[in-house]
């Protein structure tokens, strides 16, 4: 304490037990008015402990909490030696250089900005169409944008969904009606997304309907939901199923679409009395598994059976991914006296007088012929064409696989690298109807949760500054920003920063060459004081 | 003040699932009464090292959420606590929680550790399935949050009738508190949220896999456990005899025919220690034993594919049975040909099925909920989010075997279900 005290700007020093305790705050309260202090140095715990509640405490004294500097002498130093008197000189340093610091404070004040509640929902697949129905509310309004003429998406095609086999006409009519019929949802078809410029809470949207030039709506939102979907590979680009010239061989929703019309028949006409389907079409080629290929396999068998008794369904499949607490019992009851499966490494499909015939390799390397009426391809699902043109609109990134990344692979697979901008089903992966349902809510979720109607927003205060008369405009801090928080001012030929995107990561400051940019509270004349006094 | 906003939610359960559900719903302006078992948070995924597929450090990745938890001050987080009972009430549920005595100030410690290095008495940790022992007074582990020991009484010198004070002398913020009692809550709220989590299946009642009985076969959570930084051999991975092992065999689908479903997580987890084992022991031979690879999503197979080049087998085998060598454990299967053949390794990690916790049916009792012929809860088949009754939500594991992601999916989406249901009572 002697140490610190003699120093000229110190004005007092004290010492506290438990400074964090509710008694102790209170302490620190007091003892920040009764001096009448400008600037607070706190030598104690880790700034992720308890820097935010000596903060809020400074903030009640009257003194603005960026004035206050936290000097971590306990796990920087109490706790990392048995060495007592070294630990001490160290402590005492380590205060010194907090307050040579904090004398270079600035006082930063929070701002508050309004929000917009309402959302756009790109893509009126179930994920999408669940996404508006959960979101639309009195006070939120959903705009949903779909490029089709119909809502419904992919599923639209199934009669029937695995495991619980139920009607998907129904299931997807009652969502629709829910949509088309709720008042605060503006359902656009035949339409695009032009343009989404803007930040969390605040986007500027441009909609093209038809692609016409019959005139572009204009839309703001504070948040927007990608629901771009997906398609299954078309087999024709991989090897051994460049299937022209093959007849009664169906890719899978081929295969629906026969099945919803209600008659599974070959090219004469008649029902098929042996079918093979085949899984993993291009799942090498593409390199995943997409999850739900074999379950809906599955189900095409009970399709048949239950519509041609005396059908024989071999699988020819690889691994078997039923995945859960649900599938593996679906799977085995899809098995039985007509449906048998078959593990094999390669396939290729092939014709001999007019009837497709399947050859493959059995486990044991063995080469085999299959002739069956009927040949059904599971395809590797793939990103809908329309998740690349979204994602550049949007001006985010797309993973190698051409699905939208997403910004953490366990935490955040619902939210895309921009605040604000949601990503809902297979537009990010793979998924089966349940998950895709289960993520629109989510995302439904986050957004309820930080877009609420009425609350403003506190953008965070310590973020980068650029000083127009030092900046050259090179534009070296628009291209390190990782959050598009920094862009170009044409005009004025200087670099602009926009306050509620910028996260105060410091890419900026570190990548410009003349010394225009520079983070609040991490200023250089701060950093340089703090590593000063350490190194004096 | 709105109906919606008096709406207070209990949340049982501080896994991952159990705290994003919190984090979310206290984002939103509700009170959250988040209810744990543990003396400490973060639930399973806290054993982790490393989660796949992207291999990030699991503490980085949970500590964050952790602190943020902590320091929520709408959330009302209770460690050391359990429902006992559950009334339904015109407005939801009325709720009795029973708090036990943590023997230790929350607000007076700061977690220095002084008070454990002094106490006489140890025993098996838990935490660590018996891998490493614990003092009397104790945090399971480094790291754990909130960073606050506990004082066992069942182990305790003190609560035997010595005139033991250890702890409370070594403590120099007067945190000890022998007198502290427990307590019983009521609480008044509108939604209860069940994220109770998974647990591994007794590995000891499935007699081929030789656990408990053949020294050098462990399970992927004790194995987890090896691996760990701030396990019982600080990351390193060696036998219970200390040699490192040259040869591991890796058995995926452990108790899959006696449960009856794919857990869906283990192959992913089965390649991850692959990670492990080459980062360690590099030269290391690894037979990786599966039936049915499960490796859904799009960086699944990439991960495989990565995870087994080098020295990595990947064999595919049926009726698969361990039994003891004269120095190491055999593994003995048949090929997909029908060939029987057999196998002798170092070590041998089993990755058993995902089982519901063992605390769900008692719960579910409680709750007037039902559990599936596996125990998982009974939930809506309708959508998988949902409620089993009105005003219960149930997700994460105690739905069924998920990883991650989808636990906090589900986390999410049940926010917006009970955001949503306050709303329409609003209107």
């Amino acid at each position: 304490m002697e140490a610190l005290d003699s120093r000229d700007e110190v004005v007092v020093v004290e010492r506290h037990r438990l400074l964090c305790s509710h008694d102790g705050k209170s302490w620190l309260e007091n003892r920040i008015r009764e001096n009448s202090l400008t600037h607070l140095v706190i030598a104690a715990c880790s700034p992720r402990d308890r820097e935010q509640i000596f903060m809020e405490a400074c903030g009640r004294a009257g003194l603005n909490p960026h004035l206050f500097q936290l000097a971590n002498v306990r796990e920087h130093c109490a706790w990392t030696t048995d060495r007592k008197e070294e630990a001490t000189e160290k402590a005492i340093r380590m205060t010194r250089i907090a307050i040579a610091r904090v004398r270079y404070q600035a006082p930063l004040e929070k701002k508050e900005i309004e929000v917009n509640p309402d959302v756009l929902v790109v893509g009126g697949g179930v994920a999408g169409l669940r996404a508006c129905a959960t979101l639309a509310s009195q006070l939120r309004k959903v705009f949903l944008v779909e490029s089709t003429d119909r809502l419904g998406g992919m599923i639209a095609r199934f009669e029937k969904a695995f495991p619980d086999m139920r009607d998907v006409k129904s299931y997807l009519e009652n969502l629709v009606n829910d949509v088309r019929s709720n008042p605060r949802i503006e359902v656009m078809t035949e339409a695009k997304v032009e343009r989404i410029i803007g930040f969390f809470g605040n986007f500027e949207i441009v909609v093209r309907k038809g692609g016409s030039d019959s005139g572009a709506t204009e839309l703001r939102v504070g948040a927007v939901i990608l629901a771009t979907g997906a398609s299954l590979a078309d087999p024709k680009g991989i090897e051994g199923f460049d299937l022209c010239a093959v007849p009664d061989v169906f890719t899978a929703l081929e295969f629906e679409d026969m099945n919803r019309r209600g008659c599974i028949v070959c090219r004469n006409g008649s029902p098929p009395k042996s079918v093979a389907i085949i899984h993993c079409i291009g799942r090498e080629e593409k390199g995943y598994c997409s999850g739900i290929c074999c379950m809906y396999s599955l189900k095409f068998s009970r399709y048949l059976t239950d519509k041609i008794s005396s059908v024989q369904v071999t699988h020819l499949y690889r691994d078997m991914c039923v995945p859960g607490r649900f599938y593996q019992d679906y799977f085995e009851e899809s098995l039985g006296d007509r449906v048998k499966i078959v593990r094999h490494r390669k396939s290729r499909v092939t014709e001999k007088e007019g009837r497709p015939i399947v050859l493959y390799e059995d486990v044991n390397g063995r080469e085999n012929a299959l002739a069956v009426d009927m040949v059904i391809l599971a395809p590797a699902m793939e990103p809908a064409d329309g998740s690349r043109r979204i994602a550049e609109v949007a001006g985010i990134p797309l993973d190698k696989e051409g699905f939208i990344l997403e910004r953490h692979p366990k935490l955040a697979t619902e939210s895309s690298g921009k605040d604000g901008i949601y990503i809902a089903g297979c537009a990010q992966e793979p998924k089966s109807i349940e998950e895709s349902v289960i993520q629109a809510e989510a995302v439904a979720g986050k957004i309820m949760a930080s877009l609420v109607p009425g609350r403003k927003i506190e953008p965070e205060v310590r973020i980068s500054t650029i000083a127009d008369s030092f900046c050259q405009g090179c534009g070296s801090c628009v291209a390190v920003c990782p959050y598009g928080a920094v862009s170009l001012d044409e005009r004025r030929k200087v670099a602009v920063v926009n306050e509620v995107i910028c996260r105060g990561c410091g890419n900026c400051a570190a990548a410009c060459p003349s010394g225009a940019a520079s983070i609040r509270h991490y200023t250089r004349s701060q950093m340089y004081q703090e590593i000063m006094e350490a190194v004096r | 003040m709105t109906r919606d906003r008096a709406l207070e939610i209990v949340v049982v359960g501080a896994g991952i699932a159990g705290m994003q559900a919190s984090l979310l719903l206290s984002k939103a302006g509700r009170k959250v009464h988040l209810i744990e078992r543990a003396s400490v948070i973060g639930g399973l995924a806290t054993k982790f090292e490393e989660v796949f597929t992207s291999m990030e450090c699991a503490t980085c990745m949970l500590a964050p959420m952790e602190q943020e938890l902590l320091q929520d001050s709408n959330i009302n987080l209770m460690t050391l606590a359990n429902i006992e009972e559950v009334i339904r009430t015109p407005q939801g549920f009325k709720v009795k929680v029973r708090i036990k005595a943590r023997f230790v100030d929350a607000v007076s410690c700061i977690g220095c550790g002084a008070c454990y290095d002094l106490c006489p008495a140890s025993a098996p940790n838990e935490y660590e399935l018996g891998l490493s022992s614990r003092k009397a007074i104790f945090v399971p582990c480094a790291g754990a949050l909130p960073n606050i020991p506990m004082i066992d009484p069942n182990l305790c010198l003190r609560f035997k009738g010595h005139q033991c004070d250890a702890c409370k002398q070594a403590c120099m913020f007067e945190a000890i508190d022998f007198q502290q009692k427990e307590r019983i809550l009521e609480l008044d709220v509108g939604a209860i949220v069940v994220a109770t989590g998974a647990d591994i299946i007794n590995t000891k009642e499935l007699p081929k896999c030789g656990y408990g009985s053949i020294e050098g076969v462990y399970t992927s959570l004790e194995f987890e456990r090896f691996y760990a930084s701030n396990g019982p051999t600080s990351g390193k991975i060696v036998l219970r005899d200390g040699r490192v092992p040259k040869s591991v065999a890796i058995v995926h689908c452990v108790g899959r025919s006696e449960s009856g479903y794919c857990s869906s997580v283990c192959c992913m987890y089965s390649f991850k220690f692959n990670h492990y084992l080459r980062s360690k022991i590099p030269e290391i031979e690894i037979i990786e034993f599966v039936t049915d690879l499960c490796v859904p999503g799009k960086a699944g197979q990439h991960f495989m594919r990565e995870a087994a080049s080098g020295k990595t087998r990947i064999v595919r085998v049926r009726d698969l049975e361990i039994r003891e060598g004269t120095s190491q454990p055999i593994i003995s299967y048949s090929l997909e040909d029908g060939d029987r053949d057999e196998a002798a390794v170092d070590m041998v990690i089993l990755a058993p099925s995902l089982v519901p916790d063992p605390g769900t049916q008692e719960l579910a009792e409680m709750l007037d909920i039902s559990t599936d012929n596996r125990g998982f809860l009974q939930v809506n088949k309708d959508n998988r989010i949902e409620w089993a009754r009105k005003g219960i939500f149930v997700i994460g594991c105690a739905e069924g075997p998920k990883d991650i992601e989808a636990s906090v999916a589900q986390a999410n989406a049940a926010t917006a279900r009970i955001l949503r249901e306050g709303l329409l009572d609003e209107l």
